[in-house]
């Protein structure tokens, strides 16, 4: 080691070791359990996991190991190897050593394999096949306790099983920073437990049922549905947000059973969040749509597919004819795979002739900032000398990025400036918190740079300008709040970007696979493989045959141009407007407004009741495809299980609709779609379905695009500051991870973890108001008024005013105008506690 | 001579008794050990003995098994224990007898009675569910209406006809290795591959225990 040191340079040198009497070349710092493993021999073990670091706990790989000093035995996952070091995995004193570790550990573990979830994929079973005793020798009471206790509402403890290896209670406190379960009492006695009135509440809590090496922690969606053995797996991607970790879709019988972590070096480390690890409870749902419907009088009915598409057919067609092109709108489709969005960018431009088409629905940032600026990976973000965080709350909309950052933090001491309205879960994690008030993001940046602000924030923005100063400094830019408009976020990004030279950004966009529509063009002005609809007219033209002449409309555009009367035919791709838009009474008006809807979902949303013709569509694991994620990164879906009913793919039928209207997309299969987008979309040539099924696509592949299409006549230098109404809170509305959508509303497991709707607001602003923590309080803004709890949150600014977006009867798109810069709010108390208060 | 020399063979075998049956008017008692259509055994106290665990539907060579676990209901438990048998279904076309079930039986609910002849007239009905697989309030097999029954088919339903001991072990002998079973108790122990020597010791209170531990155990 201390010529390594001299030299300096000589970074990597092989270690040589000598594992069962065969020299191996190990890497300097390797632990022991490691090298052997690399070398082909694998050494048993229980506690320790190649993501969290090594405690010793369960002592079963514990091998002779020589250091000089004569063999001794010693747990290979705390042994660094060493030069001339000497280990046995094979002796007779390890062989020993293994069998009584085992032996130990069953004396109180339950011979309940056949009960146990685990049975059948169990390290402890199959270890103790292995290297344990052939036959036990205890014959006294084992130790009880009552079997099994729920310690979150999707994670079951069951103490007697529990072999105490600390790989749980390690995860919850160095991985997921939620150390809300933990060893208690002491020797024999130990177990593992949460604290008191203080559940597992943690978004992370499903890896520890993966990772426990027994069956002590169960997931209860997962409890009693199959055996091991008659699980069939296959890979893909999990597609409940835009992180894009990689997951093992797992079925029995021909339905969806569980979802495992696959571990990727560049995405997610084997980790999963609970949302992505149980939602396919939706895609099994009783409530899915399986057939066709039809709009007679006020019901919808259901009627063969010829029918429904003919009828759509005709009305698309029809409007068109009367109409113009521009009659047409299409809105969704971030739920689409990108060959399924690809087909409908196709169907639209060229079949319906119109540009109005967005995958947003008025709650990300404009397409050609997300498109258009330079971007990082996650490991280039977690790598980077500083990032700034102007966006979401990450750990309620893309939890996998969060642990990924957080690790970067805690363990790699990576820098952090957070921009945002209030606290968030990374607060406590970032070098520096800059607060801006609603609507202001770009009048806080500029004060950052101008050394202005008020003088008690002046330390804070010190800082923050001191860390800009880093080389490589990273974004990561989402839509903070629903109830601001995305302009002031824009201007944000931007001027730090003109003051940061070479500042890369990582979209924080939440939909599942909004990326990939963005880049197959469902957009307007855009055109698959990130161009705009000018840059690559002359290209798709040829290949499409025709392309809409100007720019089309937004979802908010479309949907006021539909509330005036001027859209026809309105297209909901997987879209729930009345749901997910800002602004519900603007989409309520334009959903009424439209000539004709016609509704592309699995489920019966609110939207998708008010449609004329609804077509079913098949969910996730129900096809193959290709999904893109926040970095760009393409990588493949697979299916596992049949589609219910007569529901078909997206992609299928955009090529009915099409054909139904005189016009032909040309695709047979999934696979002919992806070879016209590798031939014809600039950003994803050279990605062949070759390379994303070979073992590089297995973590999938970043599209590395072009990033002129940056367009913005936006002022970057012009400061909005926006009159302060002393009477009124500013709203913030972002998104908690479990809501009112359809995947976690339709997944009886995750449905009652919704908070609900709560308001939450600075006390010192309730104190002010006259209105305390419980009470029942009204939120009126220009547009409506919502009556919810409301409490005291410290964490929420003062001036602001918190409600989570789609929860429960939410109202806070009942509240927001999205033509205003920002939502102003007023609170005022209307009962005590539960009781209302009379007129 | 010839032509009474044919009749020799005639004449010798009309003085032998007689071994040919007038089936199914007549029914021959089966062999110990046959295998026949399954039975669902329950614990003495009415319980189910399955617990749903599958691995009589994963040993299954005929994959013909299929079993779905489901949470016990505390208030009103279906057997012992966390997990019961949900759906248990055995398809009789596919089933080959084997007994591979039987012996992955991790608590002695699959056994097989003698019964084979039973038949179908469509393919649904050859699916057995638990309904019928179970054993009714007497521990003893359902007599289902399209099944012919004797009354030895039913004999000795229980887990002592298991190739190998419940410890998996042949030499096992001389100790009860299984569980009490509603109407049949506790039976007598086993005198595996050593013979007649073994000494039973169990409480064979109930029925047919008394005539099992002896005479039978060398051959399978």
């Amino acid at each position: 080691m201390t010529d390594i040191a001299e030299n300096g340079t000589e970074a990597v040198r092989g270690v040589a070791v000598t594992l069962n009497g065969r020299v191996i070349d190990a890497q300097p710092g390797e632990l022991v359990i490691n090298a052997a493993e690399r070398a082909g021999v694998y050494i048993p073990r229980f506690c320790h996991h190649p993501r969290m670091q090594p405690v010793g706990m369960c002592r079963m790989c514990i091998v002779e190991i020589d250091t000089g000093r004569g063999p001794a035995l010693l747990p290979s996952c705390m042994i660094p190897v060493a030069e001339g070091m000497v280990v046995e995995t094979e002796s007779p004193v390890t062989r020993k050593a293994q069998d009584g570790v085992l032996e130990f550990l069953l004396v109180n573990h339950p011979l309940d394999c056949p009960v146990c979830d685990k049975g059948g994929e169990c390290p402890l079973q199959d270890q103790t096949v292995a290297f344990g005793p052939g036959e036990s020798r205890f014959v006294e009471e084992k130790r009880h306790h009552e079997k099994p206790i729920a310690i979150s509402d999707v994670v079951q403890l069951d103490r007697e099983r529990c072999i105490l290896c600390d790989r749980c209670t390690r995860f919850a406190k160095t991985v997921a920073g939620d150390p809300l379960i933990s060893f208690v009492n002491r020797g024999n006695e130990t177990e593992v437990n949460t604290f008191p009135d203080h559940p597992f509440a943690s978004y992370f809590s499903g890896n520890t049922v993966q990772i426990c090496p027994v069956g002590a922690l169960t997931a209860t969606p997962y409890r009693f549905k199959a055996r091991p053995w008659d699980l069939d797996q296959v890979e893909s991607t999990c597609t409940s947000c835009s992180v894009g970790c990689r997951v093992a879709v797992e079925s029995s019988s021909n339905q969806l059973v569980r979802y495992l972590g696959v571990d990727v070096d560049a995405v997610n480390w084997g980790w999963l969040c609970d949302k992505g690890r149980f939602d396919f409870e939706a895609v099994n749902s009783e409530n899915r749509l399986a057939r066709p419907l039809a709009r007679q009088g006020d019901d919808l009915v259901e009627v063969s597919w010829s029918d429904a598409l003919t009828k759509a057919a005709s009305a698309l067609g029809g409007a068109k004819e009367r109409h113009g092109s521009s009659s047409i709108a299409v809105v969704g489709g971030a739920r689409l795979t990108n060959e399924e969005a690809y087909a409908w960018s196709k169907l639209a431009r060229s079949v319906l002739g119109t540009d109005s088409v967005d995958a947003q629905m008025g709650d990300g940032l404009p397409s050609d900032v997300v498109l258009g600026l330079p971007r990082a990976t996650i490991d280039e973000t977690c790598a980077a000398g500083t990032v700034v965080l102007l966006g979401p709350d990450l750990k309620e909309e893309l939890p996998i990025l969060y642990l990924r950052l957080r690790d970067a933090v805690v363990n790699h001491g990576l820098n952090v400036i957070e921009i945002s309205a209030s606290q968030t879960s990374m607060t406590r994690y970032a070098a520096v918190s800059l607060r801006y008030r609603p609507g202001e993001a770009a009048v806080l940046v500029q004060e950052l740079f101008e050394h202005a602000g008020d003088v008690d924030v002046q330390a804070d923005l010190g800082r923050a300008r001191a860390l800009l100063e880093a080389n490589n400094v990273v974004c990561v830019l989402g839509r903070p709040s629903v109830a601001e408009r995305a302009d002031s976020v824009v201007q944000a990004a931007l001027r730090l970007r003109s003051r940061v030279p070479g500042m890369r950004f990582l979209s924080a966009l939440r939909r599942a696979n909004i990326h990939g529509a963005l880049d197959m063009g469902l957009s307007p002005g855009m055109l698959p493989g990130r161009v705009s609809l000018e840059e690559g007219r002359e290209v798709f033209t040829e290949a499409w045959g025709q392309l809409p002449g100007s720019v089309g409309l937004d979802t908010a555009g479309v949907l006021r141009a539909a509330a005036e009367g001027r859209i026809q035919a309105l297209i909901l791709v997987g879209a729930d407007p009345l749901a997910d838009f800002p602004d519900r009474d603007l989409a309520r008006r334009g959903v009424a407004g439209a000539g004709f809807v016609l509704a592309v979902d699995c489920f019966a949303t609110d939207s998708v009741r008010q449609a004329d013709v609804v077509l079913p569509a098949v969910s996730y694991a129900e096809k193959a495809g290709t999904t893109t994620n926040i970095e760009g990164r393409v990588s493949r879906l697979h299916q596992k299980v049949t589609a219910p009913g007569t529901t078909r793919p997206d992609w299928m039928i955009a090529c009915d609709l099409a054909e139904r209207l005189g016009g032909d997309l040309g695709f047979e299969t999934a696979e002919a779609i992806w070879d016209e987008i590798e031939r014809l979309a600039p950003a994803h040539s050279g990605l062949t379905a070759q390379r994303l099924a070979s073992s590089e696509g297995l973590e999938g592949i970043v599209a590395a695009g072009p990033s002129s299409i940056l367009e913005t006549t936006m002022d970057v230098t012009a400061t909005a500051t926006l009159p302060v109404d002393g009477y009124s809170l500013r709203l913030v509305s972002t998104r908690k991870l479990y809501d009112n959508g359809t995947l976690v509303q339709q997944s009886p497991s995750l449905a009652p973890l919704a908070p609900g709707e709560v308001v939450r607001a600075n006390p010192a602003d309730l104190d002010r108001l006259g209105v305390a923590s419980n009470d029942r309080v009204r939120v009126a803004s220009s547009r409506g008024a919502v009556v919810a709890p409301v409490e005291a949150d410290a964490a929420v600014a003062r001036g602001t005013v918190l409600l989570a977006f789609n929860q429960s009867g939410s109202g806070a798109a009942d509240l927001i105008d999205v033509s205003l810069p920002v939502t102003e709010v007023r609170v005022e108390t209307v009962g005590i506690g539960d009781r209302e208060v009379s007129g | 001579m010839g032509y009474f020399e044919g009749f020799r063979i005639t004449f010798k075998e009309m003085f032998k008794p007689r071994v040919t049956t007038s089936y199914p008017e007549e029914l021959r008692p089966k062999p110990e050990r046959a295998h026949g259509r399954h039975v669902l055994n329950r614990h003495e106290d009415g319980m189910e003995k399955c617990i749903g665990c599958e691995l009589c539907a994963g040993v299954c060579p005929a994959r013909c098994i299929y079993v779905r676990g489901a949470d016990n209901p505390t208030d009103a438990p279906i057997s012992p224990g966390e997990r019961y048998g949900f759906v248990y279904e055995i398809n009789y076309l596919r089933c080959i007898h084997c007994d591979l079930c039987v012996e992955a039986c991790p608590t002695e609910a699959i056994t097989e009675s003698k019964l084979f002849e039973f038949s179908f007239t469509n393919r649904a009905d050859a699916i057995y569910t638990k309904r019928e697989l179970l054993v009714g309030d007497d521990g003893r097999p359902q007599r289902l209406p399209w099944e012919l029954w004797s009354d030895d088919d039913e004999a000795n339903t229980s887990a002592w006809v298991r190739a190998t001991a419940s410890s998996g072990r042949a030499d096992y002998e001389g100790r009860v290795g299984w569980s009490a079973e509603l109407g049949y108790g506790i039976r007598a122990p086993e005198v595996g591959q050593a013979g007649e020597d073994a000494v039973a010791t169990a409480d064979d209170r109930h029925g047919h225990g008394d005539d099992v531990g002896h005479g039978h155990g060398g051959g399978h």
